[in-house]
């Protein structure tokens, strides 16, 4: 099986990887641990969950700007995650993604992507496939 | 989006990585709200300062821009920092964080950023009628726009920087004229008679505003003080970047909301969470202005601040600079002025700080959850006047 899911181009890049799928906005800032990639925000439905070498899947961010510079710290620290996969892209989560080189997509139904499926992600294309559920 | 050539070679990384990354940001934010071009800016103004709320975050990322030989093409100025080196200890700061703020300041710096740590940078050079900027703060941006006559979006910490490094910011939002036009009144019933009046107004109509555009009737006399108020306490609890203070002939037939005597007042009580007696009062959110540094040291000329209650004002250092005079009348009568800080970005609370009173519908309504303490909001002469002995 393979699912196309077409989007819009963010930020260049390919990359393979295990998804991992959220409902909510997230907030880099405060909401992800900058040295182990974990998920800390309050309420949050994938609270205590890794993002590190993931297809991180979640409708947009929220929060303070300052969330750009915490995906930047976590891509040098080698925690982040492998690619971004958005609903409708934020400044916050564009500018860290941008900044972080990190390949993006926005404007994809997410919902059509479980976590644990494996996706690849092409940025410059605006594609995300999915290759196998998990 | 459209590049220039010369922009094109940025883009491309000749220039470095620094001015490309910052290209980048620009191009992408740019096609994310329709740009078609980037327009050059006279100034920016950049938050992502203050230590206690960025923590360590930023550091990587400007460390790199600087060691890729980053310099701001454009004038910029910064926002505060967590503490006032003159300061430091009565402010509690640790010397953990003096040494990372300072490390972050110094990044700035090297970028040949002017470490003004302001929130209020329109006090220091102010920006002209129809000059394109690229300001974060929110209180300052709403300023600019309102009261000044610029132009600038809403930007965050690092798209400020990113147009400070280039000079240039995307053409989009409040850039455009058509951005800027009034599209719902707000009708004001109650006289406002106090610069809290004016804030509290602010917090209750920024809520219900979203991203429109307000122009307001019934405002009545109004001082600059009123306006910077209301202008901070609009964009603190909604998205409000630009707001017109009277109404013009061409501004009829608005989608119209109007806040009653008894919804202000509710505003205003609202902000206070006690009505207890303070150990901290603070004055200077947004920063003092000259005006604001002589109406207080009017107030505090004879008296003495109560031994047991700290009197926090708080402005740029340029202003104090400029206002000598008043400065030694507060000080003199027991009051702190700081500059390069506010207590919104300090840790208020760890100098056992339970209630704080302040003027600034701003500091109301953000203090009880970023510093963890109770607030009365009072007017300045009440704050004074709870501040002093009798």
């Amino acid at each position: 099986m393979k699912i196309k899911l077409n989007g819009r181009p963010i930020v260049p890049g390919f990359a393979q990887g295990i998804a991992v799928v959220s409902k909510k906005p997230i907030s880099f800032l405060g909401g992800v641990d900058p040295d182990s990639g974990v998920i800390t925000e309050k309420d949050h439905d994938l609270k205590g969950c890794c993002i590190t070498g993931k297809v991180f899947c979640f409708p947009h961010g929220h929060g303070s700007t300052v969330g750009s510079y915490v995906l930047y710290s976590l891509a040098k620290k080698n925690v982040g995650p492998k690619a971004i996969v958005n609903v409708a892209a934020d400044p916050v989560v564009v500018v860290g993604a941008v900044i972080a080189d990190i390949p993006m997509v926005d404007q994809v139904d997410i919902g059509q992507i479980m976590t644990g499926d494996l996706v690849e992600v092409d940025g410059g294309k605006g594609i995300v496939n999915v290759v196998k559920r998990g | 989006m459209y590049l220039t050539p010369e922009e094109e070679k940025i883009y491309n990384g000749e220039l470095g990585w620094a001015y490309q990354v910052s290209m980048r940001i620009l191009t992408r934010l740019g096609e994310l709200f329709g740009a078609t071009r980037l327009i050059p800016i006279d100034s920016a103004h950049i938050s992502g300062v203050s230590y206690k709320t960025i923590g360590d975050a930023p550091i990587n990322f400007l460390e790199a821009i600087v060691k890729s030989g980053g310099k701001v093409k454009a004038s910029s100025t910064i926002n505060p920092s967590v503490f006032d080196p003159n300061h430091a200890k009565e402010m509690a700061t640790s010397t953990e964080a003096i040494e990372k703020q300072t490390q972050i300041i110094n990044l700035y710096s090297d970028m040949g950023i002017n470490p003004t740590l302001t929130c209020t940078p329109y006090y220091l050079s102010k920006p002209a009628d129809g000059s394109h900027l690229a300001w974060s703060e929110s209180s300052a941006v709403i300023y600019a726009n309102s009261i000044l006559g610029a132009w600038t979006n809403r930007e965050g910490g690092p798209s400020a920087l990113a147009a400070a490094l280039v000079g240039k910011a995307p053409d989009y939002g409040i850039h455009q004229p058509e951005k800027r036009q009034p599209n719902i009144l707000v009708e004001v019933e109650p006289k406002l008679k106090r610069e809290i009046d004016f804030g509290a107004l602010g917090i209750h109509v920024g809520r219900m505003l979203e991203d429109k555009v307000p122009v307001f009737s019934g405002l009545g006399e109004y001082t600059e003080t009123d306006l910077k108020q209301l202008g901070a306490s609009l964009a603190s609890s909604g998205m409000t970047s630009i707001f017109y203070p009277s109404m013009m002939e061409k501004m009829k037939g608005l989608e119209k909301i109007t806040v009653e005597e008894k919804a202000l007042k509710k505003a205003v009580d609202d902000l206070s969470t006690t009505s207890g007696s303070p150990d901290l009062v603070f004055l200077g959110c947004p920063h003092c202005s000259l005006n604001e540094l002589k109406q207080a040291a009017g107030m505090l000329k004879g008296r003495n601040v109560k031994k047991d209650v700290r009197l926090w004002v708080c402005t740029s250092r340029c202003m104090r600079a400029r206002a000598k005079k008043y400065i030694d009348v507060i000080e003199s009568a027991g009051g702190k002025v700081l500059c390069d800080t506010c207590v919104v970005v300090t840790w208020i609370d760890k100098l056992g700080v339970d209630t704080l009173m302040t003027n600034s519908a701003k500091t109301a309504y953000y203090a009880p959850t970023l510093n963890r303490v109770k607030v009365v909001f009072q007017p300045m002469n009440r704050c004074i006047e709870a501040a002093c002995e009798d």
